[in-house]
């Protein structure tokens, strides 16, 4: 299928897509004059305009075939309501509710039922994905698809077309969903990225040798060591937006290594691997051992907090365990030069702790299709909202589609970025039979 | 189509598309790359339009570049301030950007389900959330943990920025009340319900949702006595829950349809209508009130077991598996009629099971819709 | 004339898929037969990895079977074929057929 889901700024038409030549044309969009024109001409507007939006990607018969003039709408039911009435309240009088001080008794907000006009198109398989924000357009989505990125109840489908039903749950690669909804790579990151894969290869045979090397050569101050590792793990909280991303990758470099030679002095671990997970549980095994023989009748709350917050494989009956040993170790790795390990205070530790858990999630790694350590890309934020009849899981880049969407007074499930004007005479042109 | 095609045949679009990066970041260069086409003959009606655009994102749309963790960041904020958060579209009013559940929330609404063994309908209701959503998200944690015991690539980045992007219900520190997060009791609209009737009643006997119900679905009206009986509409969801056969039908052959119950039985929790009726007629009764609504709900969720047993059983009894020693695989043999009624009485009806003989294939007709429809969970 | 029980092929090329007949035995693989009793579908399908129960399931093979029928066939005397008597040894209708290694 030609792709016809170009954002120009010429025509000035609304994609289901993040670009931000789509983010002017929203900001941009004005609602095509009605005024000297005939129903007929407004209809048709209406209709083009929107449907350059909704399932641009599907054929016009075949839309036509899905549309359905029957709306799905749900009132929420108020408890209280029902239990003090059985209805006869309604009845009563002429028909149309007892008036209370000449206002009608009951009074609601009117459900916009055109808004659902494109309800059908929202059970589409790529049109779901974008919806749960696994793509950046509904193209992307499409692409997924196509290329088996995706499993339906667990099984891959690769019809962008299929109509979910309620209680399907999809499934798209993590990898796909970091590189359509994170940061591109530079030019210079890609380059790094193919001098990465080529020397792989290369890298495995010579990580062996390097590892022997490296232990005894390195062997600085301890104190000044826990103090840098520090510093950077400072900088790397920080959220700072402008910081460029090449410097934070320094910085998270140098951390790496850091964290890298500290655990290298601790005796007990034999971890000198590039391996991110076991760096990453044997730190933070020795922050908590340190941590508990510091501290042990305050904060335990707020300790117990954070380990439920990061470390989930780490459970008490572990730590515990190893606490005795490897606070030796720490002790002989850190404080074998007489520093105080006092200095560092609780809030500091939190930061590293942190720092760790963010190098450990979010490594830089040049091999990945997006840029690393991972952002979300520019403009994002404008079109990020997951509608309620998705239940999704952004861990594991799974979503449950769990009902059809619906109408309820005062909003649509639909989204759409038209108004009344525009989706009730759409909703209009496809109530005629035309075919 | 009209740039795809430029960018072919004018060599003097070319430092523009590929220069788009750069723009974008350093919008000051936009008019410098303006002088470098002064000599280009072609013309070039996009150059203005991406010349305003560049400059809205590098001014008010600057904003939008970047999310601000812990708070939503649409169009509308530019244009009507932060009052307007919610809304991603500034022409409708009507699509508002709903919360999703936090994380500590999910995996309390999977404790509470899986290890406290509570059941969906309770935590429904304490949580305020859909109970279709609650088991969606006992799967989905199901599955989150498995994969991490696999230790399979998770995209945790990804997941910290969507929950800083949308808005999230969180959870209820202890002692607090926790913030519903969706209504729990949505009526659905009956298309029955669409018709404007004109029924003229009686004004010696009230008319109620019962007899409203039975007016939509064109079923007579209630017996003096059978009306008598039911003394308020919430009456009839507990004996249908007991027994949903009881609710009559009307109609003939393929018409024929079930009466349409009145909202009390049909929204997702009519216990709670029951409890709000109890709590009115005895208001100072509160520990009885209480023990009265437990024991429904125990009775409503022991029945729903119930039927769902037989289902299972009925499907089991059907299915037969065998696993021959020698074989990698697994046989299903499923018990199967085939009858005049299952087959038709020429033996080739389109549901007959099987593949049919003497039927021409439909396979290669056109508009024959042969994508999946369905896959098995 | 000899009855038997067996299979008949449909679907299409690498995609098998057959029904379980009663036909005369001489009777052509596609003819009409007396009667279809069951289908059988030889490509496997793979439990989905959604749940944890199915972490060390199989991959199955499924077969639909009228079995009251199949017993009312076998006793008036229809022959299964052998890959119908295996499908039918695991549905419980007949005894395994004993194979050449057993016989010796």
């Amino acid at each position: 299928m030609r792709n016809r889901a170009t954002n120009t700024l010429s025509k000035g038409k609304i994609r289901q897509s993040w670009s931000k030549y789509n983010l002017y044309n929203l900001q941009q969009f004005r609602s095509p004059p009605t005024t000297n024109r005939t129903f007929f001409q407004q209809k048709w507007s209406a209709k083009a305009v929107s449907r350059a939006y909704h399932g641009e990607q599907v054929g016009e018969g075949q839309w036509k075939r899905m549309f359905n003039h029957r709306i799905r709408s749900v009132i929420p039911m108020n408890t209280s309501d029902l239990a003090a009435d059985d209805g006869s309240l309604f009845s009563s009088g002429r028909g149309s509710g007892l008036d209370k001080e000449g206002k009608p008794a009951f009074q609601a907000r009117p459900t916009p039922y055109t808004s659902m006009a494109f309800a059908p198109l929202e059970r589409r398989l790529d049109v779901a994905i974008f919806r749960a924000l696994f793509a950046s357009s509904a193209r992307q989505a499409r692409q997924f698809v196509i290329h088996g990125a995706v499993t339906v109840n667990g099984q891959k489908m690769r019809h962008p077309s299929y109509l979910l039903n309620p209680g399907d749950l999809f499934q798209v690669e993590p990898d796909r969903v970091l590189f359509a909804t994170g940061t591109p790579k530079t030019k210079l990151e890609r380059r790094e990225g193919r001098l990465a894969q080529r020397k792989e290869p290369e890298a495995e045979e010579a990580t062996e040798a390097e590892q022997v090397e490296a232990e005894p050569t390195e062997t600085p101050n301890t104190k000044e060591t826990l103090k840098g590792l520090l510093s950077q793990a400072k900088t790397i909280m920080s959220t700072d937006k402008d910081t460029l991303p090449a410097k934070r990758k320094q910085e998270l470099r140098g951390f790496q290594k850091a964290v890298r030679r500290v655990l290298s002095r601790s005796e007990s671990s034999n971890v000198l691997t590039d391996n991110l997970e076991a760096q990453f549980s044997q730190l933070t095994l020795l922050l908590n051992a340190k941590r508990s023989e510091k501290k042990q009748p305050k904060d335990t709350k707020k300790d117990k907090q954070l380990s439920e917050e990061d470390t989930p494989a780490t459970d008490a009956a572990t730590d515990a365990a190893a606490s005795d040993k490897l606070s030796e170790a720490f002790a002989q790795a850190t404080l074998g030069e007489e520093v105080d390990a006092s200095e560092l205070s609780d809030e500091e530790f939190d930061t590293l702790r942190r720092a760790l858990t963010q190098m450990r999630d979010n490594p830089i790694d040049n091999t990945k299709p997006y840029a690393t350590p991972w952002r979300p890309r520019d403009y994002m934020s404008a079109f990020a909202f997951i509608p309620r009849y998705l239940e999704v899981n952004q861990n594991i880049c799974a979503a449950v589609y769990l009902r059809h969407p619906v109408a309820r007074p005062g909003s649509a499930e639909v989204p759409t970025p038209f108004g009344e004007s525009i989706a009730t005479p759409a909703y209009g042109w496809y109530l005629r039979r035309r075919w | 189509m009209a740039p795809r095609v430029q960018t072919r045949v004018s060599n003097s679009l070319l430092p523009y598309l590929t220069s788009t990066s750069s723009i974008s970041s350093l919008p000051s260069s936009s008019s410098s790359q303006c002088f470098s086409r002064q000599f280009s003959v072609t013309a070039a009606p996009q150059t203005k339009l991406r010349r305003q655009m560049f400059e809205w994102l590098s001014t008010e749309g600057a904003e939008l570049k970047h999310h601000i963790p812990g708070e939503t960041n649409y169009v509308t904020r530019i244009k009507d301030g932060p009052m307007s958060a919610t809304r991603p579209f500034p022409n409708n009013p009507n699509f508002v950007s709903e919360s999703i559940l936090s994380e500590e929330l999910r995996n309390e609404v999977y404790n509470r389900v899986v290890e406290e063994k509570k059941s969906v309908r309770a935590v429904s209701m304490d949580l305020g959330i859909d109970m279709k959503r609650i088991a969606a998200v006992v799967r989905l944690v199901e599955l989150e943990k498995r994969q991490r015991e696999q230790g399979k690539h998770l995209a945790l980045p990804y997941a910290r920025a969507i929950h800083e992007m949308v808005p999230t219900t969180p959870l209820a520190e202890a002692g607090e009340r926790q913030t519903y997060h969706e209504p729990i009791n949505d009526l659905p609209a009956h298309p029955l319900t669409g018709a404007q009737i004109f029924y003229p009643v009686s004004e010696s006997r009230p008319f109620n949702r019962v007899e409203a119900g039975r007016v939509f679905s064109s079923a007579p009206a209630l017996e003096q006595h059978e009306a008598a009986e039911i003394s308020h509409p919430s009456d009839l969801a507990e004996k249908v829950i007991e027994n949903p056969k009881i609710i009559g039908w009307v109609g003939k052959g393929k018409n024929a349809r079930e009466i349409l119950q009145p909202a009390d039985v049909r929204i997702p929790h009519p216990h709670m209508v029951a409890l709000e009726r109890d709590r009115m007629a005895h208001p100072n009764e509160r520990r009885a009130v209480a023990e009265r609504q437990t024991q429904r709900l125990e009775r409503q969720d022991a029945a729903e077991q119930q039927r769902r047993d037989r289902a299972q059983a009925r499907r089991e009894k059907k299915l037969q598996t065998f696993t021959p020693e020698k074989s990698r695989f697994e046989y299903r043999i499923r018990e199967t009629t085939y009858t005049e009624q299952t087959t038709g009485s020429d033996g080739r009806a389109p549901w007959a099971a099987g593949r049919r003989y003497g039927v021409p294939h439909r396979d290669r007709t056109r508009g024959e819709v042969k994508i999946p429809t369905r896959v098995e969970a | 004339m000899v009855l038997r029980i067996r299979l008949a092929r449909f679907g299409n090329k690498h995609n098998p898929f057959f029904n379980i007949i009663v036909a005369q035995a001489r009777s052509a693989r596609g003819a009409k037969p007396l009667e279809v009793i069951g289908t059988y579908n030889p490509i496997p399908k793979r439990p989905t990895n959604l749940y944890n129960e199915n972490a060390d399931a199989r991959p199955y093979k499924e077969i639909a079977l009228d079995s009251s029928r199949a017993k009312y066939w076998l006793g008036v005397g229809a022959q299964p074929s052998d890959p119908v008597w295996k499908l039918m040894g695991m549905a419980g209708l007949v005894a395994p057929k004993p194979t050449t290694h057993d016989k010796a």
